[in-house]
């Protein structure tokens, strides 16, 4: 079974992010790394592929730059090959520019089971992975919590916010997980290793067949017209008990909806 | 060598990540809880791979081995671990948090693992060797004694008396790493024949935890490397085979005294690595106490005195980078450092390890000397570092032997 992974390559959490203020969008020149939502679905593929006994796992990015640093942490944890699209063409590129990129460069493989994070971490609009899926004409599950595969179709658990669903579906298919579906691997020494030497096919937006005009700040439907600095934290409601505080924190967690 | 890899720095981050979620969380069991730190050894090993290459590595040696003592032509040397930065990068990482680990490692699969490696039968080797590199197997070695330490050979009082076929060990063991809980312990004793204790030959036996009159002491209370249990060692009449002599022969082996340095040399750029942890977590949260702490209505960082402490622990970290960086650079071309020089490199690191953590302790002022803060720890863990391996007087030695010869 072959299992294609879209991962996110972003810059590191740990490091103060800046944002450009002329595009307005988030500095992406540095180093980037693999966005840690992305690993779970990483580590659900190798999973999958080595319950299956057979197949392999492949990555795709769109990154600036060419940068492979996230692929190659992919390529460690046990992924056999990349497929890395960097084009400067792709600077500003919305969220369906993206999925247009990611269809493209999934159809150059014959995936059975294409998998991504349910939203990435640096930019959380979570429309991308049933955008692919629609590009490419597959059905697709999202918020998976649990995947198992028979006999040419997936089982999904679904998260829900009561539960979750069993849903059933047919492959090759679109599958987005939840961080904590499994637990990702740590790269071992072996892997770290042979990741230098794994495939990294670095393509751009004409090798796709992708009209430069339909992607980037060009072919965006969005433009970013401000930025502003988050709102100060509003300070919490301080309840002074006069013998009805139980009373009013129920009500304040009911009205929550948390009880 | 001037920087990490993109390769060392994926493996940094993983042996980060693997601290924090692994070690951290029971750092207070290890550190003040007597909590023996071989489990989570070996989940670091069995997460990394880290057992299962030595094995396989162990295991082509072995092959090779049995090649050439068949007598067939073997032309491709064996392929050892190419990157000393791989087996560099976990000491320095653990060493930031608890270089204790490190020490109960190192002895048990380099110190322990290698005395039966340089001058073990095959047979010895495929015995007792394997499950002490794959940490399956936890391994002590026991040279040093109550009146004897430096002068480990001079002063050491332990006996092998023939008897028949097989041999009787007596004598006592002190400051013993992994001593409480080894299986395996290579234990060195001088060959009584009823000659003056300066001529008789140094003998190094294999024992198993629970041989009968072999008793393991519970750990010793110490001042630092509370992660790395400590303790003494006493045999009476203890009764074993040839089969556990190292080597299967009262002769010391040739090279003896070249292996003996070879080994000495990778547990001072060992000790060079621990230091680079050590001070890199000082300055880390140094700085970060620095930018923080108010005092006289200005971060502490302000003050030019507070500036100068930082300064001097950067130069430290940035020498004993270097020199990490040799090492690792040396071992990727196939060479090493001289004997003199690695302990030149053991010397300058430990010494400021030391340093830089004392000095931790000072800019952090009453919570530096606090356990909540870390680097009371750091100080009183890397004082070792001055002290094992060689002392720093053994070091010094070394070097001037070396520039005088």
């Amino acid at each position: 079974m072959n299992v294609v992974v879209c991962v996110k390559q972003i810059p590191d959490p740990a490091d103060p992010g800046e944002l450009d203020p002329e595009t307005k969008t988030l500095k992406r020149d540095s180093k980037l790394i693999l966005d840690e939502s992305d690993s779970y679905g990483v580590e659900m593929a190798l999973q999958l592929v080595d319950a299956a006994g057979e197949g392999e796992v492949t990555l795709v990015s769109m990154a600036p730059n060419n940068e492979v640093g996230g692929l190659r942490t992919a390529l460690a944890m046990g992924a056999a090959s990349a497929v890395l699209v960097s084009d400067e063409a792709l600077a500003g590129t919305d969220a369906l520019g993206t999925a247009k990129v990611l269809a493209a460069a999934i159809g150059r493989t014959s995936p059975d089971l294409v998998l991504a994070a349910t939203e990435s971490s640096d930019g959380y609009t979570g429309t991308v992975p049933a955008q692919v899926a629609e590009l490419l004409g597959l059905p697709s599950v999202t918020f998976a919590k649990e995947i198992a595969v028979d006999g040419g179709g997936v089982h999904v658990k679904r998260q829900t916010e009561d539960g979750y669903d069993s849903v059933e579906c047919p492959m090759p298919c679109l599958v987005s997980v939840t961080a904590g579906v499994v637990e990702p691997r740590y790269p071992s020494f072996k892997g770290i290793m042979a990741a230098k030497s794994k495939p990294v096919d670095e393509v751009t937006v004409a090798d796709l067949g992708i009209d430069a005009g339909s992607v980037g700040w060009a072919g965006g439907g969005q433009e970013i017209v401000g930025i502003e600095p988050a709102p100060a934290r509003e300070s919490g409601e301080v309840i002074e008990d006069e013998g009805d505080a139980h009373e009013r924190i129920v009500a304040f967690l009911d009205e929550l909806k948390v009880l | 060598m001037h920087e990490w890899s993109d390769e060392h720095q994926m493996l940094r981050q993983a042996m980060k990540d693997f601290i924090a979620k692994e070690i951290l969380p029971i750092k207070e069991d290890l550190e003040h809880g007597d909590l023996p730190p071989y489990d989570t050894l070996r989940k670091l090993f069995a997460t990394f791979g880290m057992d299962e290459m030595a094995r396989s590595t162990f295991r082509r040696r072995i092959e090779r081995e049995r090649a050439v003592a068949a007598g067939e032509v073997v032309d491709e040397p064996v392929e050892s671990f190419g990157d000393p930065g791989f087996t560099l990068i976990p000491i320095i990482e653990l060493s930031r948090h608890c270089p204790g680990m490190v020490t109960a490692m190192g002895v048990s699969m380099g110190l322990t693992a290698s005395a039966i490696s340089a001058k073990g039968t095959i047979a010895q080797k495929e015995r007792w060797v394997e499950p002490l590199l794959t940490m399956e197997k936890i391994g002590a070695w026991a040279i040093t004694e109550p009146n004897s330490g430096s002068d480990a050979f001079g002063s050491m009082q332990a006996t092998a008396r023939r008897d028949g076929d097989e041999y009787i060990l007596n004598g006592s063991k002190t400051f013993i790493t992994n001593g409480p809980y080894a299986d395996t312990i290579v234990f060195i004793a001088k060959l009584d024949e009823g000659n003056p204790p300066a001529e008789r030959k140094i003998l190094s036996f294999v024992l198993d935890a629970g041989t009968a009159g072999l008793e393991q002491s519970k750990p010793l209370r110490k001042m630092g490397m509370h992660s790395s249990p400590t303790g003494e060692l006493f045999l009476a009449d203890v009764r074993v085979g040839r089969d556990r002599l190292i080597g299967e022969t009262e002769e010391v082996a040739k090279g003896g005294r070249e292996g003996a340095k070879a080994t000495f040399q990778q547990e001072r750029s060992g000790v060079a690595a621990m230091a680079l942890g050590i001070i890199e977590q000082c300055l880390e949260v140094c700085v970060e106490y620095a930018k923080n702490r108010v005092q006289f209505g200005q971060p502490i960082g302000e003050f030019q005195l507070i500036q100068q402490k930082l300064a001097i622990m950067e130069v430290a970290r940035m020498n004993v980078s270097n020199l990490v960086f040799r090492t690792i650079e040396l071992g990727q071309a196939g060479r090493s450092m001289s004997f003199a020089e690695a302990s030149a490199m053991k010397l300058y690191s430990a010494q400021a390890a030391t340093a830089v953590a004392l000095e931790a302790v000072q800019l952090h002022g009453g919570n530096g000397y606090m356990a909540e803060f870390q680097v009371e720890q750091l100080a009183r863990d890397a004082k070792v570092l001055q002290i094992y391996a060689g002392t720093d007087e053994i070091q010094t030695t070394a070097i001037a032997k070396a520039l005088l010869a």
